[in-house]
């Protein structure tokens, strides 16, 4: 096992970018946490750490699914079929969330953080309600969570994919498990690292703690992921049997 | 606080860390029926890595409590892999597996360290026993890992156990979820004014027992008739534990039944 080979350093490196793909993808999901699920601030209303890993580790199946029956995929074959299966599964929470904030709490959407939605240009502070920031999924926080969520996804299918090109020479049918499951690891970690960041809520792209936090919490996964590929790698070599 | 006697975190540590690693080692001794003695260990490790929990979600994370015992399980994950499989790039002595769950506690903290300096230093979280709880976590995660497989799988080799027997079939995600809640839970459970910790670790035992009950079943799958033999030492353990539990918890709400009434003003 030679660790400073190219080829291992850029499999080294594209494990970082798959973490980092993460980490930025929670930026961009609207989570509202515990007051959200008051229909007191805008987002979905869990925490940040459920929507990004269950969107993630949706767009990880779908995309193991996919090198599962095309084993000749190409990397971007597999990142696009994961961001598919986190964006879904985003878009589908998002859409039952929305329907209860609408017909079940009715709550007009509305963000506390901007004045126009940047996307419909309507304007939102006229329907916040006093004493909250915000409610529901507006048109921006959705196109923001689905976004997010495929950049996810993609980084899941990354890790998975530079993964199984180790383990499968080395244990072939055994692989698609132990890849699955450190992928995982390193999902959870890069989820909740910038969920610390955010402090637990925030609204997507145009809120104005996007700007502020991204970059310390990008640089922080961004080094733990590098980590975690050092790490990947290296038990590549102890499955000699 | 201060009338209540504490068990000191090092104290706690030493528990979770010699208790684990204990169990985890006389894990493979007489195969299958020593299995049980993984999960045993695992239940020390959660013990210690649920008060961790308690002493650095206390400051309040803004994410909840649920969200570090999710990444105390990712990085546990990591450095359990990590561990048990370097043993055969660093040596082709057989004997070289006995270092795997040691090494897999050492990676575990460097990991837990590098995690926690950057969210105290970079993310500035502002928890000044952040890097060390960090620390703690992710070292309890890992071994709660180990500790849980090799109840499953019946040792602690992982290219010959752990894959066939606990990741290929699944047991893994199981001991990853549950064994989460199992450190997560009680501190989740318990938090507010008035949280005691002697009442957290009876329900840390608890959950690490039910967890040991759960993996249990799993070892019927895998190791045969001593999975039961977990299964019932789990759900005893359970009993026990939630019944201390119980009590503590109408001991301690003793003294909030006891104010009486609101005393009737004068009208």
């Amino acid at each position: 096992m030679v660790l400073l080979a190219t080829t291992t350093i850029i499999d080294i490196l594209l494990i970082g970018l798959s973490g980092t793909l993460i980490c930025l993808a929670v930026h961009f999901i609207p989570v509202g946490g515990a007051p959200a699920a008051m229909a007191q601030a805008t987002g979905i209303g869990t925490g940040t750490v459920e929507l990004a890993a269950g969107s993630g580790l949706v767009g990880l199946i779908t995309s193991s699914y996919m090198y599962a029956y095309e084993p000749s995929a190409d990397v971007y074959l597999v990142m696009a079929a994961g961001a598919m299966g986190a964006a879904i599964m985003l878009a589908s929470t998002m859409l039952a969330g929305g329907l209860i904030y609408a017909y079940g709490v009715a709550v007009p959407f509305a963000s506390a953080q901007v004045k126009k939605d940047p996307i419909t240009g309507e304007r939102q502070d006229t329907y916040v309600s006093k004493g909250t920031q915000g409610q529901g999924i507006p048109t921006i926080c959705f196109v923001s969570g689905v976004v997010g969520s495929a950049l996810g996804g993609a980084g899941g299918g990354l890790i998975y994919f530079v993964l199984m090109g180790y383990y499968s020479p080395l244990i072939t049918t055994h692989a698609a498990a132990v890849a699955g499951v450190f992928t995982m690891g390193v999902f959870y970690v890069n989820s909740v690292i910038p969920s610390y960041g955010v402090g637990g809520t925030i609204e997507g792209v145009h809120d104005p703690k996007f700007k502020r936090v991204v970059p310390k919490d990008v640089f922080t996964s961004a080094v733990v992921s590098m980590l975690c590929g050092i790490v990947a790698i290296l038990i590549a070599g102890g499955m000699t049997a | 606080m201060s009338d209540i006697k504490e068990i000191s975190p090092a104290q706690l540590m030493l528990f979770g860390i010699i208790g684990g690693l204990v169990g985890i080692y006389l894990t493979p001794i007489f195969p299958p029926y020593t299995s049980i003695l993984g999960a045993i260990g695992a239940i020390c490790a959660v013990i210690w890595g649920a008060e961790a929990v308690r002493r650095v979600a206390k400051y309040g994370l803004g994410t909840g409590v649920p969200s570090i015992g999710q990444i105390a399980m990712g990085m546990g994950i990591i450095a359990a892999m990590f561990g048990l499989a370097i043993v055969k790039v660093l040596t082709k002595d057989p004997r070289g597996i006995y270092a795997g769950p040691i090494l897999a506690l050492i990676t575990a903290s460097i990991i837990g360290f590098i995690i926690g300096w950057f969210a105290q230093n970079v993310i500035k979280m502002k928890i000044p026993v952040m890097i060390r709880c960090m620390t703690e976590i992710a070292a309890s995660g890992a071994l709660i890992i180990i500790g849980f497989s090799a109840a499953v799988a019946g040792n602690y080799d992982f290219v010959g156990s752990f894959i066939p027997l606990v990741f290929d079939n699944g047991v893994i995600l199981a001991v990853f979820w549950v064994g989460a809640v199992a450190m997560l839970h009680p501190f989740n459970a318990c938090l507010g004014p008035d949280e005691k910790q002697k009442r957290l670790l009876y329900l840390a035992g608890s959950t690490g027992a039910i967890t040991m009950a759960l993996m249990g079943i799993a070892a019927i799958m895998t190791l045969g008739k001593m999975g039961a033999v977990t299964l019932l030492v789990g759900i005893i353990l359970w009993l026990i534990f939630y019944k201390k539990f119980w009590d503590e918890v109408y001991n301690d709400a003793a003294s909030v039944l006891g104010t009486g009434l609101i005393p009737k003003t004068e009208a």
